[in-house]
């Protein structure tokens, strides 16, 4: 999330807020003519030149949040469109995931180095001298770089003691790691799904609100009136998520009070990961495999089997903390409905899966939560209640913060194993995580643990969240010290057998 | 001086962590220039809801409270000025 771009977070959050409504009140589904005016109420435009195209941009959020596809502006077609398909009570997923909303873009320029007027013209002019293609020359006002020629290596900008050269990119560009935004015939965004691995950051990047994805909650909602055995699980960073008040307890006991069953901490399943991990990396390196990757960050998992083939059968056979506490779920109640909470839209895909979506029923963000919450009116910080969350041990409640997992998996397989010398290695971003498996596949980490988060600072950091890093960090740290488990072998939720 | 920030759902829902975070960060700012402030506390507390938005049906949401002063649809730049201006010699 990004905290600044106040508005645009704003109007998101109250989108899902309509459809949540719409959802718990049954309302006709044609009111989704009139939501827009709702959500941008009045006669004079406040965020964007006109109104009619903010309200038109509402619209189209509101359609992704229904879980239907952006309408073509070349054709008539209403707001509801296509309703029918997903007026429904169990996931409908409608590819892709991630979505441009076209008339929203601005059709930002692409990545080019330019010259601003703090330039002098001054006599030492390194830029042109530290030019390798000779494409910077002194003009009439400012130095000029000649965007044919210039191989954007960025070096005129490096030299200038005027800091007059920017680079300039286009934002969703500049924060996707696998490079999968080019642009459509009229130079907007347009996201190669080829390469999108879905980690979301383009989303909450762009400043003009113009890529969003698909939700569930209306379909979810749906469920919860009307279906009994409904789970949640809720992801390790939900710790001070939902206001500066609330308690972790008070969040469970919210999430109850939504119409679900009960509910469990991921970090439960992230034990059961941490254990297999631990086990197949024993087991496995360097005898089988040289090096093995973390299997629970989907993006980065699904960047790997893209971009690195040959290397993602070095990725963990274990399922995710997500698809374990799901078993764990089923094998209590094996007609459980299970739905994950988390800061993550990568894991809508996840449960997709064909080897998941038996598991993993439905899966919202922290974000789409509260709109829930505001929709059903349910004030979290006066909900009392006094029994504690007690399912997961310190190292499984880490996970959610970058190095969190591979610390985890290395102090439980050197406890399992205290003669081994484990090394690892993390990156939490995209491009990182792509220059770590470069190095991975040169052989230059063989021996190794590799664990790949596709956001910066780990799952805290993921486009689903509500509170900035520092403080979510803080409060995992407090809640990791509450858990009654220190590792994931003292974990009495788990089967003695996985302990071995 | 007391800041007081709403933690309410509608609130939370619409940046008050933000808010809250921000004006935490002036705490820095004016420690680091402590001569241009008064040597005053900056007291900030997050409160439960107050109920405002409750009462009508014009969205309000996020509140803040600086001293007595009661501020609706708070956004940071219009709380951090009015903080600094009072803080300010």
């Amino acid at each position: 999330m990004k905290e600044s771009y106040v508005d645009l977070i704003n109007i998101r959050r109250k989108v899902f807020v309509e459809i949540a409504k719409m959802a718990y009140e049954d309302t006709d589904l044609n009111e989704l003519e009139k939501a827009a005016y709702n959500i941008i109420p009045g006669e004079v435009a406040k965020y964007r030149e006109n109104i009619f195209r903010e309200r038109a941009v509402v619209e189209e959020r509101l359609r992704l949040t229904m879980g239907l596809n952006v309408r073509s502006m070349s054709e008539f077609t209403r707001v509801t469109e296509g309703i029918d398909e997903v007026n429904v009570d169990e996931t409908k997923f409608i590819p892709d995931l991630v979505n441009v909303i076209t008339f929203a873009c601005e059709a930002c320029p692409t990545r080019a180095l330019k010259v601003t007027d703090n330039c002098r013209k001054c006599l030492a002019h390194p830029c042109t001298n530290v030019c390798p293609v000779n494409a910077v020359s002194i003009g009439k006002d400012r130095a000029i770089i000649d965007q044919d020629k210039c191989i954007k290596c960025g070096r005129c900008k490096e030299a200038c003691p005027y800091s007059a050269i920017v680079e300039y990119q286009r934002p969703c560009a500049a924060v996707c790691g696998v490079n999968a935004i080019e642009s459509d015939h009229l130079g907007r965004a347009k996201i190669n799904q080829e390469k999108c691995v879905s980690c979301g950051r383009c989303i909450i990047q762009c400043p003009f609100g113009a890529i969003a994805d698909k939700s569930q909650i209306y379909q979810l909602v749906k469920a919860l009136k009307t279906k009994k055995n409904m789970y949640a699980m809720i992801a390790p960073s939900f710790i001070g998520q939902f206001g500066a008040l609330t308690t972790p307890e008070q969040i469970v006991e919210g999430i109850k009070r939504l119409g679900f069953k009960d509910v469990v901490e991921v970090s439960l399943g992230a034990d059961i990961t941490t254990l297999h991990e631990a086990k197949e990396f024993l087991q496995k390196v360097p005898n089988e495999i040289p090096f093995m990757g973390t299997s629970c960050c989907n993006s980065w998992a699904l960047m790997v089997k893209n971009k690195f083939p040959e290397q993602y059968e070095y990725i963990s056979d274990s399922a995710s903390p997500m698809v374990e506490t799901a078993k764990y779920i089923k094998k209590n109640d094996p007609d459980a409905i299970i739905t994950f909470i988390g800061p993550c839209i990568s894991k809508k895909l996840e449960a997709l899966r064909e080897d998941v979506k038996d598991f993993v029923h439905f899966v919202i963000t922290f974000e789409e939560l509260m709109g829930m919450f505001v929709a059903k009116n349910i004030e979290l910080s006066e909900i009392e209640i006094s029994k504690e969350i007690q399912d997961a041990s310190t190292l499984g409640r880490g996970y959610s913060v970058a190095g969190g997992v591979a610390e985890a998996v290395k102090k439980t397989a050197q406890l399992l194993d205290p003669s081994r010398e484990i090394n690892v290695e993390s990156a939490s971003n995209l491009a990182d995580c792509v220059k770590l498996m470069f190095q991975a596949k040169a052989g230059r980490k063989n021996g190794y643990l590799l664990e790949g988060m596709a956001c910066p600072g780990g799952c805290i950091a993921g486009p689903g969240t509500l509170a900035s890093t520092t403080r979510v960090k803080k409060a995992v740290e407090e809640f990791k010290n509450k858990a009654p488990f220190k590792t994931p072998l003292d974990n009495e939720l788990i089967d003695e057998e996985l302990k071995k | 001086m007391k800041v007081k920030v709403c933690m309410g759902s509608n609130c939370t829902l619409l940046g008050a962590m933000n808010l809250l975070d921000q004006i935490e960060s002036l705490r820095e700012l004016i420690e680091e220039n402590s001569l241009e402030y008064k040597d005053e506390e900056l007291e900030i507390e997050s409160i439960k809801c107050l109920g405002y938005c409750k009462t009508t049906d014009a969205n309000i949401a996020p509140v803040v409270i600086v001293d007595e002063d009661v501020i609706f649809n708070a956004t940071g730049q219009i709380v951090m000025e009015k903080i600094m201006d009072k803080m300010r010699i």
